[in-house]
């Protein structure tokens, strides 16, 4: 009996899950509507209400079931899939293509992105100046925003962003979904520090060569987003390498081995999160009383943030994004949502309602813009 | 000593979630804060360089750049010089360029905007390649290759 009320710990009633719900629904509600709902067009009224149905549902589902993951991957891939669909159509009615010119480059017109950041840092500090061809702080993706958003989702969640804030990890979390059972079930453990290997080299080279280039040659996102027109043998080699690494790692290997393989193995900025992950309040524990070690939750985690030997040790990595997706696999609760100096075991039910509000929330709001954009653009095709 | 871990931590995981409820609206200016950090400026790789002179004709404007040859550390042996026309630009440019201010003129360049043919003629040994020419929203722009 008193397993099954552990178990059964982490679910809420009708009741106890709406009033959860409820904090969400009215700020999510404030920022989707700016407070005052407009009806004048039926297709922005109809696309922000299904986008705001959407995220409070999704909300709703984690509190009532208990489970974590399945509800934010859903947001999660959505949302990746909405901002390269957003970024695309932006291109093509602006450009009228998916590449950008040499213009655009010498203007300094291209949408800055979170993963420049390690490049810039380098550079920032000995030159004081930013290696990339965009806006400091007007437009959209202007630069300024773009760091202010990341570094505070980075203080915040820590490597959490990788589960609740980055606009590409959900194209290979939704890969790694696609299969029931990996066709690929052992990759050696040491590829999980190639982010770190990856990280150093392009601080270095961005450094040198005062060119951002993890975004000039090695990006598996350009492939949705936005990439140089090929005029040259060189721009085809970058397009070719582009093209290869989203298909190897966002795609091929992330279906084979139902882990996130280009967040595991290749982003720098995956990385830097990591690290971030030792400031961070919230964490994920390992409470060893509870735990009979069957390792499920080692089987499960898609970015390789736990062994073994860590489950032993009681600790999870610092690879960890804080997914949720071995808390909802772990049949004794033993693995859980923790807040730093809350010994594991303890007050499990308070930190997880604590984090799931403030990650969901920074989610939420930062993919309502280009969800309810993609809907718009959906709506449209059928009216 | 445990009591003060837990407040500490329940504290700063408060104060986090207060970071997440005031980013979104206050984004606008924390942007504008961030944007006035003195390494929150392009390099001159990028931006082409401080526009050191204005050649007005008729109906055009030519910006002639400074000199472009940042590194990370130390100045790099190869650089560029960026000219921008504005304005009503002909179809055929035609224009002699002294980029350093010394009196002699450093190259020729024509430019025939239709076909996208761009020939540099260097008078000055420090002078290279064109490295880009491109039509652009204001005109037309274009790099020269540099060395010192
Ligand atoms: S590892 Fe990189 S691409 Fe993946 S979610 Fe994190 S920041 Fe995004
Ligand atoms: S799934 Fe739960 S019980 Fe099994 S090893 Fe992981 S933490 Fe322990
Ligand atoms: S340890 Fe758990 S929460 Fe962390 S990344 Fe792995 S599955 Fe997700």
């Amino acid at each position: 009996m008193d397993s099954v009320l552990k178990i059964e710990g982490m679910r809420k009633s009708l009741g106890k899950s709406l009033l959860y719900t409820l904090p969400m629904f009215l700020i999510t509600f404030m920022f989707m509507t700016g407070g005052k709902p407009n009806f004048a067009d039926p297709v922005s009224a109809l696309a922000m209400l299904t986008a705001f149905l959407l995220v409070n549902i999704l909300y709703f589902l984690m509190h009532y079931t208990g489970k974590t993951d399945r509800y934010r991957a859903v947001l999660f891939i959505i949302f990746a899939l909405s901002l390269s669909y957003t970024l695309i159509h932006n291109m093509v009615e602006v450009r009228k293509s998916m590449t950008f010119s040499q213009a655009d480059i010498l203007e300094c017109r291209i949408p800055f992105c979170h993963l420049v950041i390690p490049m810039m840092i380098l550079p920032a500090a000995f030159t004081k100046s930013i290696i990339f061809p965009g806006s400091i702080i007007s437009g959209f993706a202007n630069i300024s925003s773009m760091v202010v958003l990341w570094l505070v989702a980075t203080i915040v969640l820590g490597r959490g962003f990788c589960s609740w804030g980055c606009f590409y990890g959900g194209w290979d979390d939704g890969f790694s979904r696609i299969k029931k059972r990996p066709v690929i079930k052992k990759i050696s453990e040491l590829w999980k520090w190639m982010p770190f290997a990856v990280l150093i080299m392009v601080m270095l080279t961005a450094a040198l060569s005062m060119m951002p280039t993890y975004c000039s040659w090695i990006c598996p996102f350009k492939a949705v987003t936005e990439f140089e027109q090929v005029t040259s043998v060189e721009s085809a080699t970058k397009a070719g390498i582009f093209l290869s690494l989203f298909g190897g790692l966002v795609v091929v290997l992330p279906v084979m081995t139902r882990k996130r393989t280009q967040c595991s193995f290749l982003c720098p900025l995956g990385a830097i999160n990591s690290l971030s992950n030792k400031i961070t309040p919230f964490t994920v524990k390992i409470d060893k009383g509870s735990c009979n070690e069957c390792f499920k939750c080692v089987e499960v985690c898609p970015l390789y943030a736990l062994t073994p030997e860590d489950i032993k040790a009681g600790k999870v990595s610092l690879f960890c994004s804080k997914c949720g997706k071995c808390v909802d696999a772990c049949s004794k609760k033993a693995i859980h949502y923790g807040i730093r100096g809350i010994p594991a075991g303890t007050m499990k039910n308070f930190s997880r309602n604590l984090f799931l509000f403030v990650s969901f929330l920074f989610m939420a709001i930062f993919s309502a813009g280009s969800i309810i954009n993609t809907l718009q653009g959906l709506l449209k095709l059928i009216f | 000593m445990k009591k003060v871990k837990i407040i500490a931590g329940i504290s700063w995981a408060f104060l986090c979630l207060i970071l997440i409820i005031i980013l979104f609206p206050g984004l606008n200016s924390f942007s504008l804060s961030v944007s006035k950090l003195p390494f929150m400026k392009l390099n001159p790789r990028y931006t082409g360089g401080e526009i050191a002179n204005q050649v007005i004709s008729k109906s055009c404007t030519l910006d002639i750049r400074k000199p472009v040859f940042n590194g990370f550390l130390k100045e790099r042996n190869s650089g560029f010089v960026q000219l921008d026309w504005h304005g009503t630009i002909p179809d055929i440019i035609k224009d002699s360029i002294d980029y350093d201010y010394d009196g002699k003129k450093d190259f020729y360049v024509l430019i025939d905007r239709k076909n996208s043919k761009t020939v540099l003629e260097p008078i000055d040994r420090k002078v290279k390649d064109v490295l880009i020419s491109t039509p652009t929203s204001y005109g037309w722009a274009i790099r020269v290759g540099l060395i010192k």
